[in-house]
């Protein structure tokens, strides 16, 4: 007869197997922040047991990184809020309308969020030199939304499709104007979608490194750029870039469990690669 | 090595210097503001200075004086030390577009013609020729011809102040298994491999190891054995990596470091070979004088065993590498005057004699500092001058040599040799077909560059 | 007035009529910030543009210089190649990889729930974060991994300094970051694959091994094609990981097209040329998202 426990858990194996793989997956997420809190002298000591120090947060803190975080923070943000001003009702709008060439507009925007970074910075690197918008936020906000915009239309039109379209004729039928009855019943309906396209559109300009290297210099630099700064001629800041590493990776990690039910198909749209 | 003793505010007056230094550091001894702001103090008050430069030592440790060029001309600094590779690439994004975004820029080494070359710098002449602009204390004659010749166009106008020439030369960190094995520091690249062949993993240690900037290293080998980047630099761009000579001499660089050196070495960077060396891994290297002198700090393993020396010779002579960095104005700047100021500042007798005293500035271009016998004895090694070494190094560059450099697309040069040599010594090509491939590539680069060769 | 009869005006003809008001401003702007670049980017492939020599920027002279140039360039062909190899491998690792954790999390036990949100961590971090980690951890001095196999008996020496595993050591790193999407994708498929015919086979001394085969697999193969070609696409944008690692060397083993416009445009300041061979990137790219449009219409979004 078997043992209870075994009745209890008739997956063991592959329990235990799962664990194991678990951690050989995220030893090297877990690497990088140990060394984060290491002190210069033993940071690539191979002893487990270490006494923790804050020394290389606090001299993140003293350098420009405070700023370049700030950046990041900023132009994020303004980037996701726009590109939800403006995407959500076009979603919307896809999603109800029955124009012709609607599909067309449906590959145009699949294309611009495959399209290579380097392809939009060319250009937009020589306009933003009349506009001069180099290293400036408003330039990296404008520069995201090429391919936040599109993704957030992309990510939020199955949503919309969700919502039986009963409702809304009922609402029609009471004389509520279409952009009325959005606003008062489909919109509401679709609040985790909401949620979940905003954090992913929001990692995905935190996560930009090619667009803010060849963009800013030192106003708009972002912390992405900031910690490749410390990989310095003179021996490298192991130490300050692990802990910058830690700070930008954090919100990116908390924001993604918080919606990982909608990763799936946010990240078909590409959203956190590149 | 034994450092002289960091003098404090208190002692400070007592201290007896002579030579110009001592001029200078006198009056910093008083409290004196420098010389070339008196009666102008805040004068850029509300102006902010933006001011960037890779991260190598001298502008790290500037870093703690920046405040002070606020308290005393009012400006605002806005300071900032990234490393090598992405200062390079925003730098020269900036200066292409002629942008306002930086008022003072290291004008780097391998960029130092396409940025000059191309007028994305001010040119500093009309300031230096200014006594309004320019005190006589300044002293722009005080530093080194050799320093201050890459700063200059064809012309010979000046574009920038330089603040470091980094002269190659050969450091043996562990000089103690060389003379173990009655050897002293090999002169010729010869007598170079003969040696290694003697040291290597003598006492655990790989006998030789140098960072992959191979464009930098490999052009003394090429030029020892009779050969040239070029036709005839600077008028004849034409490259002439695939002669006799090229690949002779190819082949000898990477053989040695093929055999005599530590797995993977061929592609290590400054940063990665730097913490080797000092931590004993490996013996022979090729160094700048700021790199080698690192190793001579106290933290540093073989601070007791180093020893320098000038950079080997082949047949032909002796060629070595002569890097040079200096401050320049971006032609986009918007306050130059103000910007011209800083660098009068940052390279100024008074503050470079005082982070030579205060922080062990181990790096200048200043005639005067190199004569005060303060400055010889801390970069004086294990009863080494090493001050002598980079006076005869800049010296030898009056031969010319360095002219490989004046092509507007060195960069793109400057890659070329890197991956020729890191191909020959990965064992990807024979030296023959990797130089032959550099060859027709570079022109191949010239060509879509839009020179004419 | 009475709907949805008024017969002049059907509700929805009036309602498309409205709902236009929502999709302009996003046309516009999309319009403004992909359409006209890249438009402009063509442009410029016409021209020798550098940003040295103000003139080449409406020089129109040799309109197709630039891509003649680009079959007499080898290290461009080599280029092609190596973007060709990290494709490849990374759509069959990260693929292998993805279905094989997808098949150990579908049980619904406790300890698998949790990993399934577990294993998503690599694919949010930030590339630059990913890169350093990775760089820091084939560094042999100072690796984890390297001391590991040194005590084992097995040393091997510094990855992504050798030509022959440079490229394969960042394609590593790519399938460590990259594996949980098509974990997803695969998960998300798994769960829809009716009982019914496993059972079925099961009742009839089916192997595990065959179960999959044979029921499981040709299931979620349309949802492993799609995923394979979004790999196949974001393959073709690797930068970061590249830059922090290799910088495309050494030689030039790791220089991607992607890798080798970047060089020739922001290093070089070959505008023009570079330009050229991002057009040709567009393209490919057009061609491979028509492709899955194509297909996951056919497939009426199961795959999401």
């Amino acid at each position: 007869m078997k043992p209870a426990w075994e009745t209890r858990f008739p997956n063991w194996r592959g329990d235990l197997f799962t664990l194991a793989l678990l951690v050989i997956v995220l030893f090297p997420f877990v690497w990088i922040i140990q060394l984060s809190f290491r002190a210069k002298a033993d940071i690539f000591d191979s002893a487990i047991l270490f006494a923790p120090t804050l020394e290389n947060y606090r001299a993140l803190w003293q350098g420009n990184f405070a700023l370049s975080f700030v950046n990041s923070i900023i132009s994020a943000t303004s980037a996701t809020a726009l590109a939800m001003i403006v995407g959500v009702p076009a979603a919307f709008a896809l999603s109800r309308a029955s124009f012709r060439g609607a599909h067309r507009i449906g590959l145009w925007i699949l294309v611009t969020r495959m399209a290579p970074p380097v392809a939009f910075t060319i250009p937009l690197f020589i306009v933003f030199r009349y506009l001069e918008l180099h290293d400036t936020r408003t330039g990296l906000v404008i520069i995201y939304l090429t391919f936040s915009l599109a993704f957030v239309i992309w990510m939020m039109k199955p949503f919309f499709d969700a919502v039986p379209r009963e409702l809304e004729e009922a609402a029609a039928i009471d004389g509520c104007g279409t952009w009325k009855t959005f606003l008062t019943i489909t919109l509401p309906l679709t609040g985790p979608g909401l949620a979940a396209t905003a954090v992913l559109c929001f990692i995905g300009a935190w996560n930009d490194f090619f667009f803010a290297l060849i963009l800013t210099r030192t106003h708009a630099s972002t912390a992405p750029v900031a910690i490749v700064g410390f990989m310095q001629y003179v021996g490298w800041e192991w130490g300050r870039m692990a802990a910058a590493g830690t700070l930008v990776m954090m919100p990116v990690v908390l924001f993604s469990i918080v919606v990982r039910k909608y990763l799936v198909h946010g990240l078909a749209a590409g959203s956190i690669k590149g | 090595m034994k450092k002289p003793s960091i003098t404090n505010g208190v002692n400070r007056g007592r201290r007896r210097l002579v030579a110009a230094g001592s001029v200078a550091v006198a009056s910093a001894a008083l409290g004196l503001r420098a010389p070339a702001v008196i009666g102008q103090t805040k004068r850029f008050s509300g102006v902010t200075l933006n001011v960037s430069c890779w991260s190598a030592k001298y502008p790290r440790l500037l870093e703690a004086y920046v405040g002070e060029f606020g308290e005393l001309t009012g400006a605002k600094v806005n300071y900032d030390t990234p490393g090598l590779q992405v200062y390079n690439q925003r730098a020269d994004l900036e200066l292409s577009t002629k942008g306002a975004g930086y008022d003072v820029l290291n004008i780097t080494f391998i960029f130092s013609n396409r940025w000059i070359g191309n007028g994305w710098f001010t040119p500093l002449d009309p300031y230096l020729n200014d006594r309004n602009k320019t005190q006589a204390d300044f002293d722009f004659a005080d530093f080194l011809p050799g320093a201050v010749s890459p700063m200059k166009d064809r012309k010979g106008v000046v574009y920038g102040v330089p603040w470091v020439t980094d002269s190659g030369m050969s450091v043996a960190t562990r000089y103690d298994i060389l003379q173990a094995s009655g050897l002293g520091m090999p002169d010729t690249f010869e007598e170079l491999e003969k040696t290694l062949a003697v040291i290597h993993k003598k006492d655990g240690v790989a006998g030789f190891l140098t960072d992959n900037h191979w464009g930098f290293w490999y052009p003394p080998f090429l030029q020892g054995y009779g050969g040239d980047v070029f036709r005839g630099a600077p008028d004849d761009l034409m490259p002439t990596l695939d002669t006799p000579e090229a690949i002779h001499s190819a082949d000898l660089l990477a053989r040695i470091v093929r055999n005599y050196s530590l797995p993977g070495a061929g592609g290590m960077s400054y940063g990665q070979t730097q913490e080797l060396l000092r931590a004993g891994k490996a013996n022979y290297a090729f160094v700048t004088h700021v790199g080698g002198m690192s190793h001579a700090e106290p933290e540093a393993k073989v601070a007791k065993t180093l020893h320098f020396s000038l950079y080997p010779r082949g047949p032909k002579g002796r060629f070595p590498g002569i890097a040079s960095h200096g401050w320049g104005i971006p032609a986009g700047s918007k306050n130059k005057d103000a910007a011209w100021e800083f660098i009068k500042w940052a390279t100024s007798k008074t503050l470079i004699t005082r982070m030579v005293r205060e922080k062990h500035l181990g790096s200048v271009t200043r005639r005067s500092i190199y004569d005060a016998p303060e400055y010889r004895k801390l970069i004086n090694v294990n009863g080494q001058d090493t001050g002598q070494i980079v006076l005869d190094t800049i010296k030898l560059g009056e031969q010319g040599h360095m002219k490989y450099r004046t092509p507007p697309v060195y960069p793109q040069v400057n890659v070329q040799l890197n991956q020729a040599i890191g191909r020959i010594i990965s064992g990807q090509m024979s030296a023959k077909e990797s130089m032959t491939q550099a060859q027709t590539s570079l022109i191949a680069d010239f060509r879509r560059a839009g020179m004419k060769i | 007035m009475v709907y949805p009869g008024a017969v002049a005006q059907p509700w929805t003809e009036r309602r498309d009529r409205e709902l236009v008001w929502g999709l302009v401003p996003a046309l516009i702007m999309l319009a403004s910030l992909t359409a006209g670049p890249i438009a402009y980017l063509w442009l410029t492939s016409l021209t020798p543009l550098n940003l040295a020599q103000p003139a080449t920027q409406w020089n129109f002279d040799q309109p197709l210089a630039n891509y003649a140039s680009m079959f007499g360039d080898p290290r461009f062909a080599n280029s092609v190649v190596v973007q060709v190899k990290l494709s490849i491998a990374s759509v069959v690792l990260q693929l292998l990889c993805g279905l094989g954790v997808a098949l150990l999390l579908h049980p619904n036990t406790k300890i698998r729930t949790v990993a399934r949100s577990g294993m998503l961590v690599p694919m949010v971090l930030p590339p630059i974060v990913v890169g350093i980690t990775w760089l820091a951890l084939f560094t042999v001095d100072i690796s984890p991994i390297h001391r590991l196999f040194a005590w084992i008996g097995l040393p091997f020496g510094p990855l992504l300094t050798n030509p022959s595993t440079a490229l394969w050591a960042v394609v590593f790193a790519g399938t460590w970051q990259h594996f949980p999407f098509a974990m997803l994708m695969s998960l998300a498929a798994l769960q829809m694959v009716p009982e019914g015919p496993i059972e079925a086979a099961r009742i009839d001394g089916a192997s595990r091994f065959q179960v999959f085969w044979h029921v499981r697999l040709p299931f979620i193969a349309p949802t492993l094609v799609v995923a394979g070609l979004f790999i196949l696409i974001d393959s073709v944008k690797a930068f970061p990981l590249l830059y922090i690692m290799t910088d495309g060397g050494p030689g030039e083993v790791t220089e991607v097209t992607n890798y080798y416009v970047y060089r020739q445009v922001f290093t070089f300041s070959l505008w023009g040329y570079g330009s050229a061979i991002a057009v040709l990137m567009m393209i490919a790219v057009f061609l491979l998202s028509y492709l899955i449009d194509r297909i996951t219409r056919r497939n009426d979004g199961a795959w999401a």
